[in-house]
């Protein structure tokens, strides 16, 4: 379990709200995240927890509401923006580059930092290194020359999360880490996130494994028709009746 | 031939020494492929066949500099004929209305092309798949539809006049061969464009977004600058292809110059050849020019070459889309022992790391 | 004065036609994400099936309806069933343009190759005749296509408003997911939604066989005017799809006045860059145009 006190504010949400035709998925929410926490996002299907990690991190448009991070605005900054400040995701359905090889698919995170390695080569020694070290610590380098497509899907769970620390991330933001996979890979993806957030990283997870959330974070937030209706520690969530009648569905 | 992209690095995979054959036999085919274009003038083709050479190398250049786009984000353009026809109009507006010496037009015309294509890209790449592919096409016909109407300036209908760079002294066999060797270099010249891109961290990116374009923009990758950047490079490479074989042929007429059929050949060519490989394009338009070519030749200017080019685009399309290329490299890599044992070897891998994560947290809890 | 009624008139005639077809192009759209090419491919091969109908048999070309709608509902159950449904569904809406692109091409060069590139036009005894509306005269056969265009266009609303098949339809072309939970057969609907959409063209195109000159490469100077507008009417709605087209055809009718027909036609890639530009959902409720 983490150690993380309650530090300053990194990623604050304000107002957030977003409708598609008639359907309004986020309305008005605000939630702030504490540095170095682990929280959780957890609430009914339909929630609006996914739309909610999609304006946040500029893959859609919100309607109204703003977003910031470290005290920097970044609503509606394009997605590439938003990972540049420091926020990196997951998807729901694990995205990798299915016809690039491992490695290759954890390289695609390297940012260039001028043009000089823009047009350089694309497998620097030193960063080749860096993800190989992270394929080996996810326990996946074994396989860095199959193409990312012919790997079992809970690997790709694990290269989509080395693809995204190779970003070197603050802040991790994975939707439903431990969905679709076994038990075993769970628990490896579980002691990872912990051992992330013993090194500092603020992880914000959408998941519906209860039994998960209230083990791994210390903090959590519960979303309802698109706006959370209760926020603390999991002990505390848990017996909030708010929360027992979104789930039980009164 | 050496399949210059993903494949490249699964090829490293598997026993040394069948690796190295495989490797010798790529460079093999890749060096006896360029030999025999180098030297294939020197036989003595006679002015037909020559004048055929130079045709498929200018296919070559167009589906290669059309793989630029395609190739690396996997965006279908249907519309890069409005490139080649840019390029070859300015050229030859350049010489006539600005009295520009050839060479320095040909360039020039390029670069005009390649601003202009700033704009076109900013518009049609802030859409995906279909919608860019609609752009792409709407681009030729609104093209075809102004030279043919500004005819004060382009000529119209009537066409337009190229004048020859070499001067009158040098006859038409020589002609085709110098042109045919400016192709050979133009083609060169592109290719090592291709393989620069392809082994850099833009190329990755741009492959990145040719997997899965949100994705990559959520690793970091500022998606919409590297489109618009390999569009334009793309556009000017196009537009260098459009504009020397304006100054081969020395004739322009709006109809075959803002083509869509010059536009559906780059993308049958290249998707033929394999749009993810280095040579793929160049091989797509020596195998579809020959046949055009050869059509032209038995069964005159017939509507039959369209029917013949719509049956193997479909071909292509449905059984094929990953070209020759590709397809000959994953039939090498069966030849290659451990690569057809890499699942039952992860997943056995993974049953022992499985076995011992239980174990680890049985003891944890 | 005169003129500009007149102009009004025939914008709002062409544009009856542009509905329909881009209906028919917005139905592959919403059952199957595929923009087909080819469907004015089929229109003018309609065309031709028409104009030969009459010229062989002395009738009125509007009698190969009779024949051509339900071979093109046939003709359409086919591409879908043969061709389109063998794509994988990752690359399927980009390999779809390409493949319903090398259907165009064949038709285009078959159309060549039996009847040959020259120009053909009908004759009926009432080609010259024209009534007077406003003050304007329009030709009969104009407003034959046009009751034509609407005819089909108010059957199609029936069928997906009021059918039980149009019901599938409408729930496929929302959520094939979904669809397919509650008990819809997807893939037969896809089918039949290829067939409903190519009858619309072998309508289309009698209407357009009683008063253009068809050719075969006529084709394209219809698919991209059409394409601007199911992308304008924000790709897969049909009512955003028939007002674009309203507004399109009105349009370029006015603008031939001042503009001659040739410039007059740039006002839909100018419309279609504009759009996608500034509004890339397109203008009329449809919010598909930039992921597909």
């Amino acid at each position: 379990m983490s150690t993380a006190p309650a530090h300053e504010i990194g990623l604050a949400v304000h107002g957030l709200s977003k409708s598609f035709g008639g359907v309004h998925a986020v309305v008005d929410a605000s939630v702030d995240f504490h540095h170095g926490r682990i929280n959780a996002l957890i609430g009914p299907n339909g929630s609006g927890k996914t739309t909610f990690f999609n304006c946040v991190t500029g893959m859609i448009r919100a309607d109204a509401g703003t977003v910031t991070y470290r005290g920097q605005d970044i609503t509606g900054k394009a997605p590439h923006r938003v990972a540049h400040a420091g926020i990196g995701r997951s998807f729901q359905v694990c995205r990798i580059f299915p016809r690039m090889t491992v490695l290759d698919n954890v390289l695609a995170g390297v940012r260039p930092t001028g043009l000089a390695t823009l047009l350089g080569s694309g497998r620097r020694r030193s960063d080749v290194e860096r993800a190989r070290a992270l394929l080996a610590r996810v326990g996946i380098d074994h396989l860095e020359r199959a193409e990312a497509g012919d790997i079992s899907y809970g690997q790709q769970k694990l290269l989509e999360l080395a693809g995204v620390l190779m970003t070197d991330p603050e802040t991790i933001m994975l939707d439903e880490p431990a969905g679709g996979v076994n038990p075993a890979l769970i628990d490896r993806i579980s002691t990872l996130i912990v051992e992330l957030n013993a090194e500092g990283r603020t992880f914000i997870v959408v998941e519906h494994n209860m039994e998960l959330v209230m083990r791994l974070s210390d903090h959590v937030i519960v979303f309802d028709r698109g706006a959370p209706i209760a926020a603390g520690p999991p002990s505390t969530v848990q017996k909030d009746p708010a929360v027992l009648e979104a789930y039980l569905g009164v | 031939m050496r399949n210059a992209s993903d494949t490249a690095t699964t090829s490293a995979s598997g026993s040394p020494t069948v690796v190295r054959v495989i490797r010798g036999v790529q460079v093999l085919a890749v060096v006896a492929a360029a030999i025999g274009v180098l030297v294939f003038p020197q036989t003595g083709p006679g002015p037909f066949i020559m004048s055929v050479g130079v045709v498929i190398l200018s296919y070559a250049c167009m589906a290669t500099g059309w793989n630029f786009v395609g190739g690396f984000t996997g965006y279908i353009s249907l519309g890069h004929a409005a490139f080649t026809g840019l390029g070859g109009y300015l050229v030859g507006l350049l010489i006539l209305r600005a009295d520009v010496p050839s060479w320095i037009a040909l360039v020039l015309a390029a670069v005009i092309v390649a601003v202009l294509s700033i704009p076109i890209g900013f518009a049609s790449l802030r859409v995906r798949g279909a919608s860019f592919v609609i752009m792409s096409l709407a681009l030729v016909l609104i093209m075809l539809l102004i030279f043919q109407s500004w005819s004060d300036v382009t000529g119209g209908s009537n066409g337009l006049r190229v004048p020859r760079p070499f001067g009158p002294e040098v006859l038409r066999p020589e002609q085709h061969e110098r042109f045919y060797y400016l192709h050979v270099l133009l083609l060169v010249i592109m290719l090592v464009a291709w393989w620069a891109i392809d082994r850099s961290r833009f190329g990755a990116g741009l492959k990145a977004i040719r997997e899965d374009e949100d994705k990559a923009q959520s690793l970091g990758i500022p998606t919409f600058g590297y489109k618009l950047s390999v569009y334009v490079i793309s556009a000017f490479f196009t537009a260098l292809a459009g504009g020397l074989y304006a100054l081969w042929f020395g004739f322009l007429d709006p109809i075959f110059q803002f083509s869509i059929l010059t536009g559906s050949y780059m993308v049958l060519m290249s998707l033929l050849g394999g749009i993810r490989s280095l040579f793929g394009p160049a091989l797509g338009a020596a195998i579809v020019g020959y046949a055009i070519e050869f059509f032209k030749a038995q069964y005159g200017d017939t509507q039959f070459h369209l029917v013949a080019l719509g049956l193997l685009l479909g071909l292509v399309v449905l059984f094929m889309p990953e070209g020759i290329l590709p397809s000959l490299g994953r039939l090498l890599d069966r030849l290659r022992p451990s690569a057809t044992s890499i699942r039952e070897e992860s997943a056995e891998e993974l049953a022992n790391k499985r076995a011992v994560l239980v174990g680890d947290n049985g003891g944890a809890s | 004065m005169d003129l500009l009624v007149q102009s009004l008139i025939l914008g709002l005639l062409l544009g009856g036609l542009y509905a329909l077809l881009a209906a028919g192009l917005t139905l592959y759209f919403g059952v199957m994400r595929v923009v087909m090419i080819a469907h004015s491919a089929f229109l003018i091969l309609a065309a031709y099936l028409a104009w030969w109908f009459s010229s062989s048999t002395g009738l009125d070309p509007l009698l190969s309806l009779v024949f051509t709608v339900p071979a093109f509902f046939v003709l359409g159950v086919l591409v879908q069933r043969v061709l389109i449904a063998r794509l994988k569904p990752a690359t399927l809406t980009m390999m779809s343009v390409l493949l319903t692109f090398a259907i165009a091409l064949t038709i285009e060069g078959l159309l060549g190759f039996v009847f040959s590139g020259t120009q053909r036009r009908i004759q009926l005894p009432y080609s010259g005749a024209s009534l007077e509306v406003f003050g304007a005269r329009i030709a009969v056969v104009k407003l034959i296509a046009f009751a034509l265009a609407a005819v089909a266009l108010a059957v199609l609303y029936v069928v997906l408003k009021a059918t039980r098949f149009g019901q599938s339809l409408r729930a496929t072309i929302q959520n094939s997911e979904a669809a397919a939970l509650v008990g819809i057969d997807t893939k037969k609907v896809a089918g039949y939604g290829f067939g409903v959409g190519l009858a619309t063209a072998a309508v289309g195109g009698t209407a357009l066989s009683l008063d253009a000159t068809i050719y075969p490469s006529l084709h394209w100077h219809w698919i991209g005017p059409l394409m601007a507008i199911i992308v304008v009417g924000g790709l897969g709605s049909v009512p955003g799809a028939a007002a674009a087209a309203m507004v399109l055809g009105v349009s370029q009718s006015l603008l031939q006045i001042p503009m001659g027909t040739t410039w007059a036609q740039t006002i839909f890639y100018i419309v279609l860059f504009a759009t996608l530009v500034f509004r890339p959902h397109g203008f009329f409720g449809g919010r598909l145009a930039q992921r597909f």
